[in-house]
């Protein structure tokens, strides 16, 4: 028999969940929990945790981002950011994390999913050094 | 000097335009002898190139659902748990270009040699497509070895791949080499790809085709026995791309993989890591595909193509002289013949140690030039007919006259095969030695001074019978004036020559 990876004990706690209440759900979580000390993989439990919660971003359009900046960015620059994020990943919400990083120098960094979006002014130098050397 | 430098890094950063774009990253779960489990990268390609945080490239090679292996084309030893690895988009390719020829790089088309960077005009993905079969013409054209066991008996044309076979310490290498200084003024491009072979052979191998002026014509790819098994994988692939960017300029190309045997240990190797479940002797279901992508590669394209051709002598070591193994059996079952060289041979001092009877070739016959089809056409047969006669003659001593002829000139038939290393004959030199042989010219010459015999009539007829060597220049085989010019010249040779 194949291996369960945790994306697929994921999915299966979301439909086992789905459209229950509270006391119901509480049953279905305990009874993943005892699915995973079965499987041995109770130290997977943070992986089916992250897919369960791409599963219900999924479901309901949300899109996580991290932020990085070198400078504390003004609520209309978060919101404008948050607004191109939405548009570009067809969301419905953005549930956005900013950091800031002086070493970036300026620009932004946008993390979502497995996919970066680097403006910052450290990355512009990076591949200018790049540049430089390979153009010799 | 210093406003000079300034000016031009000044133009340089001018011509420099900032791309921004949604990259694809990942992250290094686990990395262990060259392989890296990598997770994210959604997007990821069979055969992408991948970079790591210190420049190393690596290659997708295992896509699963939650992760990708990837093999590591360098040092690994910087690469740690947790690195970002960001997905280029492009499958694995080299540099191509005339610049290449001379020159010695590694798997991944870098320079190893010393003489500075190579610029090169395109670049090719290593993974391609054989050429399709609307593209192909048949084999017909003949590739001059140089060596008169092949080149007689075993003819290999333009576009064939022909195995070169045998246990170590036997020749092939030095077969190999040469194919390659016989194709000076022969319009030939040469790629030497060695897999898993010591530094130290390598740069005796390079010197002695500098020495003979081949490196002029020839590119060496190298994956020493110091690179990882990665390196060794893609070594032949990165061959045959170099070899293709100079088909398609329209040249005829002769490609060498040295050897086989080692590229599907490295893979093997690679596969194990990968966690790919093993086959017979532990190599995984796909090694045949291995091999037969790669060998399908080299062919002979028609004139609307360009017109030309790779040559593939791919090179197989056995254990124990067992041809049944699992590699060897797959690489036979791909090439169009093999050269089956042998131990025993090797030390009875029969060299090249060509074991005529089980070497062949399937499509080289009719890329032969007429004229060597003509003499050497029974001499195949002949030596057949010989090594079973010989056996036979050892049991009595009471042998009829026709009995005794066959084992004579099979005596010296054997001895008119062996040919020393480094030293190629050209074809028109072969096809007088031959004609001399199957003529019966050579009958009455001791086996011993038979060498001599073949030296003196080659410098003799090539001063005596210039219509005959004229004819076979130009039209690939002699007339009957020509003929008549070449028996005299024998003739008189072996007068001036027994006195």
């Amino acid at each position: 028999m194949a291996k369960i990876s945790p994306k697929i004990i994921a999915e299966a706690i979301y439909r086992a969940g789905e459209g229950k209440h509270k006391a119901e759900l509480d049953v279905v979580l305990k009874n993943a929990v005892k699915l995973l000390v079965s499987k041995k993989m109770l130290s997977s439990s943070d992986l089916v945790l992250q897919s369960l919660q791409d599963i219900i971003d999924k479901k309901n359009k949300v899109v996580r981002a991290k932020i990085s900046s070198a400078k504390h960015l003004k609520k209309e620059d978060k919101d404008q950011l948050e607004e191109e994020i939405k548009k570009k990943y067809h969301a419905e919400s953005v549930e956005s994390v900013f950091f800031e990083n002086e070493e970036l120098l300026g620009g932004v960094r946008i993390e979502v999913k497995d996919e970066v979006i680097d403006t910052t002014y450290r990355n512009r130098l990076n591949q200018l050094e790049k540049f430089l050397i390979t153009s010799k | 000097m210093s406003n000079h430098i300034v000016e031009s890094l000044k133009k340089q950063i001018e011509d420099f335009k900032i791309e921004t774009k949604a990259e694809k990253v990942g992250k290094v779960l686990e990395v262990f002898d060259g392989i890296a489990k990598v997770s994210g990268l959604s997007d990821l390609k069979a055969s992408e190139m991948v970079t790591f945080p210190n420049g190393e490239v690596g290659v997708a090679l295992n896509l699963e659902e939650d992760s990708a292996g990837i093999i590591i084309l360098g040092d690994y030893s910087k690469i740690k748990e947790g690195d970002v690895v960001k997905a280029t988009g492009r499958i694995l390719e080299v540099g191509v270009g005339d610049s290449l020829i001379g020159r010695v790089v590694n798997a991944i088309g870098e320079p190893i040699d010393g003489k500075g960077s190579i610029k090169t005009d395109k670049t090719y993905p290593i993974e391609r497509v054989a050429s399709g079969v609307m593209s192909r013409l048949s084999v017909d054209q003949p590739v001059a070895t140089g060596i008169k066991a092949i080149d007689a008996i075993i003819p290999v044309g333009r576009g064939q791949r022909e195995l070169i076979i045998g246990d170590r310490q036997t020749g092939k290498t030095a077969l190999a080499i040469d194919a390659i200084l016989n194709q000076k003024g022969q319009n030939m491009i040469c790629v030497y790809v060695s897999i898993g072979q010591k530094d130290s052979k390598l740069r005796k191998l390079q010197v002695r085709l500098e020495e003979g002026g081949a490196m002029e014509y020839t590119v060496i790819v190298s994956a020493g026995a110091s690179d990882s098994s990665a390196l060794s994988y893609i070594a032949p692939y990165t061959g045959v791309s170099i070899a293709e960017y100079f088909m398609d300029q329209g040249k005829d190309v002769l490609i060498i993989y040295d050897d086989l045997s080692k590229h599907a240990v490295a893979y093997r190797e690679i596969s194990l890591l990968l966690r790919r479940p093993p086959g017979r002797e532990a190599y995984p279901g796909d090694v045949f595909y291995l091999h037969s992508r790669l060998l399908e590669r080299a062919c002979r394209r028609n004139e609307k193509y360009g017109g030309g051709s790779i040559t593939a002598f791919p090179i197989i070591e056995t254990q124990a002289g067992d041809i049944s193994a699992y590699i060897p059996t797959n690489v036979i079952s791909i090439t169009d013949g093999q050269i089956f060289l042998e131990t025993d041979l090797f030390y009875k001092g029969i060299r090249p140690a060509v074991n005529v009877g089980s070497s062949v070739s399937r499509v080289g016959s009719s890329a032969q030039i007429k004229a060597m089809k003509k003499v050497a056409g029974t001499l195949k047969l002949d030596l057949a007919q010989y090594r079973e006669l010989e056996a036979f003659a050892q049991f009595g001593s009471d042998l009829d006259e026709s009995t005794k002829r066959q084992l004579e000139r099979g005596k010296r038939s054997v001895e008119v095969l062996k040919q020393p290393q480094y030293s190629p004959v050209k074809t028109e030199h072969q096809v007088v030695v031959f004609y001399a042989l199957v003529k019966g010219f050579m009958d009455d010459i001791a086996v011993d001074k038979i060498k001599d015999f073949e030296k003196g009539l080659i410098d003799y007829s090539e001063r005596q019978a210039k219509t005959f060597y004229k004819e076979i220049a130009e039209s690939k085989m002699w007339t009957e004036k020509g003929e008549g010019e070449l028996v005299k010249a024998i003739t008189d040779f072996k007068a001036s020559f027994q006195k």
